[in-house]
């Protein structure tokens, strides 16, 4: 338990702040799009399918699985910026489709990135 | 321009907010059974309400993420930490792999329109205070 709990507090710290050096390098996009809370989400999606993959072939322990999925990709990504944001751009004039385009990019794209992660530590050998 | 201090704060809030998000998982994995990741889903739309609530509440821009403890600490650090997007994904994925692709499709689509009908219901009541 108090393993678990220094694992996942030291994960979430990590994720966290990656997720924030990894939204200052990416420029939020003129039109409105946030481009900046969807790379964060998109490189955790990508990242969570490997550490999930690699963990149920037990390449890594479940503990370190842990820190990894629950801790840092957990802290990394973000479901309430993602929908905060999505509901502060649809009350922009004319930024409707912007704010659709968004979530519908975000969604495919996660679930995608998540899919190939999974199968892409499938296929690696060793 | 980003500090070390802020740094520091959202470091603190995102380790919080992970613990919490696991813990909370947890209770309702303990009294919950069913197919639908339901933890997850009330995480997230939970987070949804607060985050909306807090910013609107204390004026904050949803742009500003850092430069203050509320800010940097709490709706960065804690909310960003406490929700989560991959784990989201990863249900779905797993749903999708035992060839429940429309439930998958469901959760994706019933956690997003209740996380936005949560934020713009804690928008609300922050502005019915102010």
């Amino acid at each position: 338990m108090a393993n678990l709990i220094i694992l996942i507090f030291v994960g979430g710290a990590f994720g966290a702040m990656c997720r924030e050096f990894i939204m200052l390098m990416v420029p939020p996009m003129a039109d409105g799009f946030p481009l900046d809370v969807f790379a964060a989400n998109m490189v955790a999606c990508f990242l969570l399918g490997l550490s999930t993959s690699f963990h149920q072939r037990v390449k890594i322990h479940h503990h370190v699985h842990t820190m990894i999925g629950t801790g840092i990709m957990g802290g990394m990504s973000t479901f309430s910026s993602f929908v905060y944001g999505t509901s502060t751009v649809m009350k922009t004039p004319g930024e409707f489709a912007v704010a659709l385009a968004y979530i519908v990019a975000s969604l495919f794209a996660g679930f995608l990135l998540m899919i190939a992660g999974l199968k892409l530590a499938k296929k690696t050998v060793g | 321009m980003m500090t070390p201090l802020d740094v520091m704060w959202i470091g603190l809030g995102g380790g919080l907010g992970s613990l919490l998000r696991w813990r909370i998982g947890a209770i309702v994995g303990e009294h919950y059974h069913g197919d639908f990741p339901l933890g997850t889903f009330l995480i997230n739309v939970t987070g949804a309400f607060v985050i909306a609530y807090l910013a609107i509440l204390f004026g904050v821009d949803w742009r500003d993420r850092f430069g203050s403890a509320l800010n940097a600490g709490v709706l960065t650090g804690v909310l960003g930490g406490y929700t989560t997007f991959s784990s989201m994904q990863l249900d779905a994925a797993k749903l999708a792999d035992a060839g429940k692709g429309w439930l998958a499709t469901i959760y994706l689509l019933v956690s997003t329109s209740a996380g936005l009908a949560a934020a713009v219901f804690g928008a609300w009541l922050a502005v019915l205070q102010d």
